[in-house]
Order: C-alpha cells, then sequence, then structure tokens
C-alpha cells in the first residue's frame, strides 16, 4: 500500500500569455513520502504547487488524484493543503481562530474544533500561542502558524512554498528537523518546494531538479548526487569540478590528456563527455601517487574542511575539499577511486540515461 | 525657531479664516434684536422657533432619513461593485471601469442634477423622496468604490487562494476574509456617503418635487425669502451636531486602541504568571 501513486501529471504544460512557463510536466508522487522541488528562482515550482492546489488550470494535460483527474475539480474541494510562501494568514484573526479556519468551514463542533487546534498547535510546539495576534508573532512563529493551520485539515498532500526561506540559519535547521519529524510521523504526503539544494538533500525521500519549467532530473538525493543527469544539475547540487573528456571504451574515460579507470558505459566509442568530481572525493597526496598533478592556488578555512582550489597544468580548476592544510603555491597530487569519477552525455535525457544505466548495470 | 513661529501664525489665520464666518453665524443666533447687524441682546428665542417649527424638524429628519438610506444601499452596491473592479482580470477592461468611477466622481453636480431631472421625466418617474433616494445613492457608489478599491488592492492575494485552500466557497472568501479585511475603508466609505448625502444641494435642487424637501433646499429657499435668525441657531445646532460626531469618531478609534492595548497588557500579565 505505501507505494500507491497519489498524485499525477501527465503531459502537463502551462502558459501565461505568450510564456511557457511549464514544458510537458510529467511525474507521478506517491502517498506517504517527502518530495521536494529544486530549482533556481522563476523555474515554475510554485506554478507546479498552484497546479496541484487548484488555484490554476493548466493549459494542457492532466492533473490525477488517486487516479481521478481532478483538472475541473475548485481549490476548496480538494483534500491538499498548501503552507504558503508568505504564510497568507488572515490578518484579522487570532492565532485560533486561524488554524480554525478550515475546521470551521467543515462545520465541526466548537469543542471538536478547539481539541483539534490544540492538537495541531502542540504538534508545532506553539501551546500557549492561541490568543496571539498574527502581528504579535515571530517569522519562524507565524510559519509554523500556517503549518499547524495546513495540517489542522488533516489533508492528504501537504504542499510547502518555501516555507523556511525567511528564517535565520539556525531556526531553519531546527524546522527542517522538525518538519522531517512531523512528516514521518504522520505519514502524509509531503510536498516541498526550496531552491536551498542542502535543505533538499538532507529532507527528502525523492527530489526532482528543475529548470526553466522542465523537470530535469528526479531521483533520490543520493542518486541525484552521485549521479547528476547534466553539467546543470551537478552544479546546482553541491561543488563539483566539471572537465570534458572522451569516453575511450566502458569503464574506461579521458581527460587532462590521460586516461583513467571509471564505473560508467555504454556509450559510443570516444564519444565527448562531461566527467564530474566532488571536491570531497579528491584527497592531496604526494605528486608522485596522485592520479592528477596539480599546483595549489588558494585555500579557505571553511569551518568543517579547508576549501583549497588547485590548477593543473591544461589550467582546469580543481577545487578540493580536505581537512588537512596544504601550501599554496607547491605542487600536490590529487587521488581518487574509480567510483568517485562520474561521466554525463551531452544531451541525454532523464530516460535515456535511466535506460542507459540498467543497460550497463544488467551485465 | 523663526520657522517655526510663522507656520503656527499661518496655521493660525487659516483656521481663524475658516472658523470665524461660522463663528460669527452662531453668535448672533443668540441675538435678540432679529438681524445680523447689530447685536441688542441675547436671547435663546431663535432656538425656541427652530424647535416649534414643525416642517423645518419634518425636513431635518428627512434629510437623516436619507443620508442614512441612500449611503446604506450606496455602500452594499459599491462595496461589491469595487470587488467587481478588483476581480476583473483584463488590465484594459479594469481600468476603464475605474476611469468611468472616477468620471462621476468629478463631473459637477449641477451636470449630474439636471441629467438625473432629465432621466425621471423622460421615465416618468415623480419627484419625490424616491427620486431624490436614487440620485442620492447613485452619486455615493462612486465615492464608496473609491475608499474600498485601495483596501482591496492593500489586500494580500495568496489571502484569498489559502481561504479556499482551507474550504472556503466563494461566499465563505467574501464573507470571512474580503469583507472582515476592507471592513474600515467601507465605514470610511459609509461615512463619506452619509455626509456627501447631508450636503449635497445641487443635485437635491434638481430633483426633488412639492412635496419632499432637505436641509440644504429648504435653507437655501429660506435665505432667499429674507434673512431669519431661525436659520442661524438651526445652523449653529448642526455644527454643534458635527462636532459631536467627530468627537465620537475619536472616542470610538480611541477605545479600539485600548481595547487592543488591554488584551496586550493582559497577555503580558499571564505570560508573566507563567514563568
Ligand atoms: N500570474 C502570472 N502571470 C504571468 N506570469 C507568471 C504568473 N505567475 C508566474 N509567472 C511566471 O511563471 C514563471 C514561473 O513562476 P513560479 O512562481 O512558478 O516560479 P518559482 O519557481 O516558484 O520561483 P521562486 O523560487 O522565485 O518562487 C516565472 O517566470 C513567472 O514570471
Ligand atoms: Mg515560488
Amino acid at each position: 500500500m505505501a507505494n500507491q501513486t497519489i498524485i499525477a501529471f501527465e503531459n502537463v504544460s502551462k502558459q501565461y500569455d505568450e510564456d511557457l512557463v511549464l514544458k510537458d510536466i510529467n511525474f507521478e508522487i506517491e502517498q506517504g513520502k517527502f518530495y521536494t522541488l529544486l530549482g533556481p528562482s522563476g523555474c515554475g515550482k510554485t506554478t507546479i504547487l498552484r497546479l496541484i492546489a487548484g488555484f490554476t488550470e493548466a493549459t494542457q494535460g492532466n492533473i490525477y488524484f488517486e487516479k481521478k483527474r481532478i483538472n475541473d475539480i475548485p481549490a476548496n474541494k480538494r483534500k491538499v493543503n498548501t503552507v504558503f510562501q508568505d504564510y497568507a494568514l488572515f490578518p484579522h484573526l487570532n492565532v485560533f481562530e486561524n488554524v480554525a479556519f478550515g475546521l470551521r468551514i467543515k462545520k465541526m463542533s466548537k469543542q471538536a474544533i478547539a481539541i483539534k487546534v490544540k492538537e495541531v498547535l502542540r504538534l508545532v510546539q506553539l501551546d500557549c500561542f492561541e490568543d496571539r495576534e498574527i502581528s504579535e508573532m515571530s517569522g519562524g512563529q507565524r510559519q509554523r502558524v500556517a503549518i499547524a493551520r495546513a495540517l489542522a485539515n488533516e489533508p492528504d498532500v501537504l504542499l510547502l512554498d518555501e516555507p523556511l526561506s525567511a528564517l535565520d540559519l539556525k531556526l531553519r535547521t531546527n524546522m527542517q528537523y522538525e518538519l522531517r519529524e512531523l512528516q514521518q510521523r504522520l505519514g502524509i504526503t509531503f510536498i516541498f518546494v526550496t531552491h536551498d539544494q542542502e535543505e533538499a538533500l538532507a529532507m527528502s525521500d525523492e527530489i526532482f531538479v528543475m529548470n526553466a519549467g522542465q523537470v530535469i532530473q528526479s531521483g533520490t538525493p543520493v542518486d541525484i548526487y552521485d549521479e547528476p543527469i547534466n553539467r546543470f544539475v551537478a552544479d546546482f547540487i553541491g561543488e563539483s569540478n566539471i572537465v570534458e573528456g572522451n569516453m575511450l571504451a566502458d569503464n574506461q574515460v579521458e581527460f587532462v590528456g590521460q586516461s583513467f579507470e571509471c564505473v560508467d558505459g555504454g556509450m559510443r566509442r570516444n564519444e565527448p563527455v562531461e566527467v564530474v568530481l566532488r571536491p570531497e572525493d579528491l584527497t592531496i597526496t604526494s605528486p608522485e601517487r596522485g592520479k592528477l598533478v596539480v599546483e595549489v592556488d588558494t585555500q579557505l578555512f571553511r569551518g568543517v574542511h579547508y576549501e583549497i582550489i588547485c590548477y593543473d597544468q591544461a589550467g582546469n580548476e580543481w577545487m578540493v575539499h580536505s581537512t588537512k592544510k596544504a601550501k599554496v603555491g607547491s605542487k600536490v597530487g590529487l587521488f581518487f577511486e574509480p567510483e568517485d569519477i562520474h561521466v554525463m552525455r551531452f544531451n541525454e535525457t532523464e530516460e535515456e540515461f535511466d535506460a542507459r544505466l540498467e543497460s550497463y548495470e544488467e551485465e | 525657531m523663526k520657522k517655526k513661529k510663522w507656520s503656527n501664525l499661518y496655521l493660525f489665520l487659516v483656521f481663524i479664516f475658516l472658523y470665524v464666518p461660522i463663528f460669527y453665524l452662531i453668535f448672533y443666533s443668540f441675538n435678540a434684536g432679529g438681524t445680523m447687524n447689530d447685536f441688542t441682546g441675547f436671547t435663546l428665542s431663535n432656538y425656541q422657533t427652530v424647535f416649534d417649527d414643525a416642517r423645518l424638524i419634518g425636513i431635518v429628519l428627512n434629510t437623516f432619513m436619507l443620508a442614512f438610506l441612500s449611503s446604506l444601499i450606496a455602500t452594499t452596491i459599491g462595496t461589491f461593485g469595487a470587488m467587481g473592479i478588483y476581480f476583473t482580470k483584463r488590465r484594459r477592461t479594469r481600468n476603464a471601469l475605474l476611469s468611468l468611477n472616477n468620471i462621476l466622481m468629478v463631473s459637477p453636480d449641477v451636470i449630474i442634477g439636471a441629467s438625473f431631472l432629465i432621466f425621471f421625466t423622460f421615465l416618468g418617474i415623480s419627484l419625490n423622496f424616491f427620486s431624490v433616494l436614487l440620485s442620492h445613492i447613485a452619486f455615493s457608489i462612486p465615492i464608496v468604490v473609491l475608499m474600498v478599491l485601495p483596501k482591496l488592492n492593500e489586500m494580500n492575494a495568496s489571502l484569498l487562494d489559502a481561504a479556499r485552500d482551507l474550504g472556503a466557497s466563494t461566499f465563505g472568501v467574501i464573507w470571512k476574509v474580503i469583507l472582515p479585511f476592507i471592513t474600515p475603508g467601507v465605514i470610511a466609505g459609509y461615512f463619506m456617503a452619509f455626509t456627501y448625502s447631508l450636503d449635497d444641494f445641487a443635485v437635491t435642487f434638481f430633483v426633488t418635487g412639492n412635496g419632499f424637501s432637505t436641509l440644504s433646499v429648504e435653507i437655501y429657499s429660506r435665505a432667499r425669502q429674507g434673512i431669519s435668525l431661525e436659520i442661524n441657531a438651526l445652523s449653529a445646532l448642526i455644527f454643534l451636531f458635527s462636532i459631536c460626531l467627530v468627537i465620537g469618531y475619536y472616542f470610538i478609534s480611541k477605545d479600539n486602541l485600548t481595547k487592543k492595548q488591554k488584551r496586550r497588557l493582559r497577555q503580558q500579565s499571564e505570560a508573566r504568571e507563567i514563568l
């Protein structure tokens, strides 16, 4: 039962006047998981949430909720609730009345409402705040009121539009834990929007990376981090070193004029490719023991690690995360395992990527 | 320092200029002499005359009844009209509607009055209380729209989405979210419409018939027949009434504030007890 599809998009497009802001979106959302829409500003994340919630209509395509097409069902009849980007709390109502808003519409009894409101406020750790005016709450508290208000209606799916963006780092990290914990405890499907990649990696079961109205790649945080489909995803998720290369054969890639063993395959012979190496996968050793020889250019202390920028003879930049200091100006070797190399083809779609992965992993 | 003196002097002069005629009028309402030329002695008999003048009292009541009704109806229509303009999706149409509204605001009362007269005679509507009421409603609606629309624009549009999201029907959204939010604008619009209706002379003058008159029209026609200090007394009473209104309004708004402050104080003390 756990893997039941609850929401599905089928060839959904959305157009504002001349602007095509969503291009042929297809995806399925499974019951009870934590999904994240991740992408740069203006890529259409909010638009997807608005389509699911029913605030706008798709120009083309079908949206399904529990296998039923819901394109024409108005927002107030959908079993979905939203935590808005700007919270959208009712300024003329206090905290209690804000949370009770949906329950009053459902004509629940006074007692039941009082119990439910208390319960959800406790869930977001806002007990004792019932009588406060919204104007008297801090940003973080408002946000939790917004979450409580949505949760009180016991939605099947909770949509959260960058709910943490207004908070300071510490509160944000706290809320990330709380939200994740809440989601697992309640078993509700969460669709969470953010443009913060760390947030996405930390919280999600599944991430949709978006750009310019398209879903570029979807998968678990580990999949997306370890096997980005193209330069955009690799750049957007985490730090990465990307250099141009050539696929000599399966499990053999050439870059910076040297040949390296890798674990990728299924490509044409001598196909030009891009190679990703994550900074934390590179270790600094002596020039003789390294697979690549580079010169240390600059070094920054980042707290957890040093961020060391090096250049190879071809002029490529290499970022290394290391807990040990390097000497600026010295020649050092970089060592990495074959599994650390990730090869990306140009213009490969997600389906082609998945198909190729399956084909050579089976062998 | 010097600058401040000048600005104070300026303000002082302006207020003198504005209030002296009124006080002059009121002063002579206590004159026993019967003219505004010289003050022969203090009397309240002019006020006595006002209260004895049943026709005049009737007209005062009519005028207030008219203002009350016309502003009530105009506020209702104007509020929904403002929502209509607010929810008009196409920008061109919205601007056109807004301009039509504004034209009614700025066009001279005389023209509006004359056109109502032509309109009513064309339709064969007799000139009485209802013709006046209709025209007052009509010229008050644009005022209400103009007071309510800024409030609507001030409202965060995602509040409406939020209300729908939580299951509210269109009626629910209007009743539970929009109306509470724009209430200050609606009240302001009501009061504006009320005073416009009380004030109005030009439009009313055109559309009153034999049986019905309002205060401004009545005072005008009496003033034309020659000065009577009864008018002064009546003006003084109306002036007093306006002052009461202003003071009342002041206390209402102040009361709101203290209520909120009181609640805050109460909460603070409760919070302290919890700690
Ligand atoms: N009502 C609208 N009319 C016209 N264009 C719109 C409208 N709403 C959104 N857009 C456009 O659609 C595109 C996607 O907007 P959307 O709000 O979905 O972005 P987003 O991914 O949520 O961005 P952000 O991270 O900044 O919130 C943007 O280019 C935006 O300008
Ligand atoms: Mg957005």
